[in-house]
C-alpha cells in the first residue's frame, strides 16, 4: 500500500483531493482556491510568524549570544 | 482500494465530458496503478513541489508582507507619538524620555540619503519591537545613552534590513559626511557620519560602546550607532554606521525641519 492512507498508488494526494472534492468542474474549482486561501493564510499567519525566528535570516543586532 | 466506481466516473467527467457518453460502463483505464518504486518516488515528487510552493511562499512572506504589516503598525505608532506631542502642553517634562510611553517610541530618525522615510525609534532591539518597522536603542548588552539624556555617550540603534518594514535597508547609500537627523518633540539632534564598518561579526559589541573606538575615536563624545545585517538577505555580518552630534536645534512651531533635512 502507499505511504500514507490517501496515498493508493493511483495519483498523488492533489487528484485524490480534487476527486472528493463534490460538485462539477467549476464548483471543484471554486473549493480548491478557497482551500488554497485558507493554506495560505494559515502559513502567513501562524507558521511562518513561529518559522522566522529560528531561521537564521533576520538577526539584525550585535550581541554577544 | 480506494477505486470506486465514483472516483473514477468523477475522474473522468472532469477530465472528457464526451467521453464520458461514449463508453460509460468500462471506467478508463488512464491511471494504472503504479509499482512501489514509481510511488515512492512520485509521493517525494509531490512532497518536493509542494515544498517548493512553500518555500516560494516564504519569500513573499518575508519580502513583501512583513512589511505591509509592519509599516501599518509602524505608521499608527507613529501617529501615536505625534499626536501626544501635539497635545502634550509645552514644557511638561521636556527633554526627558520618561514623559514618553516607552512603547510608543521616543522620537523619529530621519537619514536622507538612506531612505525618505521618518523612522520611529523604540525601546530595545527585541524581534517583537523591530517587526512593527521601527529602529530600536539598545538596552542589551550595551546600553545606548539617548541623546534627550544630554550625557556623553552612544545613541546605538537597530533596524531591519530586510522584511518588517525593512528601515534600514538603503544603509549602504549612507556615506562619511551624511547628515543623520533625530527628532524629538522640542529638540532636532543633527549627526554627521564619521565612520562606516560595512561589514563585522555579529559579536562584536564593541561597536556600541559608549566611545565605539573602532570607528577611530576616543574620547568621549555624542555618538550614534546604527547596525543592521548584511550582506542584503542574509543575517551572516553586521553593517554599522557611525554618527557624531554637530549640533541641536530647537522644534519651532512649525516644526521647520533643519536644513540637512530640506
Amino acid at each position: 500500500m502507499g505511504l500514507v492512507p490517501w496515498y493508493d498508488g493511483r495519483d498523488g494526494m492533489y487528484s485524490w483531493i480534487w476527486r472528493h472534492l463534490p460538485g462539477n468542474g467549476w464548483v471543484r474549482a471554486l473549493i480548491s482556491l478557497v482551500l488554497i486561501t485558507v493554506v495560505v493564510y494559515v502559513l502567513f499567519q501562524y507558521v511562518f510568524p513561529w518559522a522566522e525566528p529560528l531561521l537564521p535570516f533576520n538577526d539584525v543586532t550585535v550581541d554577544n549570544q | 482500494m480506494r477505486s470506486s466506481v465514483k472516483g473514477r466516473g468523477n475522474v473522468a467527467a472532469t477530465a472528457d465530458d464526451t467521453a464520458q457518453h461514449t463508453h460509460a460502463s468500462p471506467p478508463p483505464r488512464g491511471r494504472r496503478r503504479l509499482g512501489p518504486v514509481a510511488m515512492v518516488i512520485s509521493f517525494f515528487g509531490e512532497m518536493l513541489i509542494t515544498a517548493g510552493v512553500v518555500l516560494g511562499l516564504f519569500v513573499v512572506y518575508s519580502l513583501w508582507w512583513t512589511n505591509v504589516v509592519a509599516d501599518r503598525a509602524a505608521d499608527r505608532q507613529a501617529d501615536k507619538v505625534r499626536d501626544s506631542w501635539a497635545q502634550e502642553p509645552e514644557g511638561a517634562g521636556r527633554d526627558a524620555p520618561a514623559v514618553y510611553d516607552s512603547k510608543n517610541g521616543i522620537g523619529f530618525l530621519h537619514v536622507p540619503t538612506m531612505s525618505d522615510d521618518d523612522i520611529l525609534v523604540e525601546k530595545g532591539t527585541s524581534m517583537k519591537v523591530l517587526n512593527d518597522g521601527v529602529a530600536g536603542y539598545y538596552t542589551d548588552p550595551v546600553k545606548a545613552t539617548l541623546p534627550t539624556s544630554g550625557k556623553k555617550g552612544n545613541f546605538s540603534l537597530a533596524a531591519h534590513r530586510d522584511g518588517h518594514g525593512a528601515k534600514f535597508h538603503g544603509i549602504h547609500k549612507i556615506k562619511k559626511g551624511d547628515p543623520i537627523v533625530f527628532e524629538t518633540k522640542d529638540t532636532w539632534f543633527v549627526y554627521k557620519v564619521y565612520g562606516i564598518l560595512p561589514e563585522t561579526s555579529k559579536y562584536n559589541v564593541g561597536v556600541l560602546g559608549k566611545v565605539p573606538e573602532e570607528s577611530g575615536r576616543e574620547k568621549a563624545g555624542h555618538y550614534i550607532t546604527l547596525t543592521t545585517c548584511t550582506p542584503i538577505y542574509t543575517s551572516k555580518y553586521r553593517y554599522v554606521v557611525w554618527g557624531e552630534l554637530v549640533r541641536k536645534e530647537k522644534v519651532d512651531e512649525n516644526r521647520t525641519p533643519p536644513e540637512e533635512l530640506r
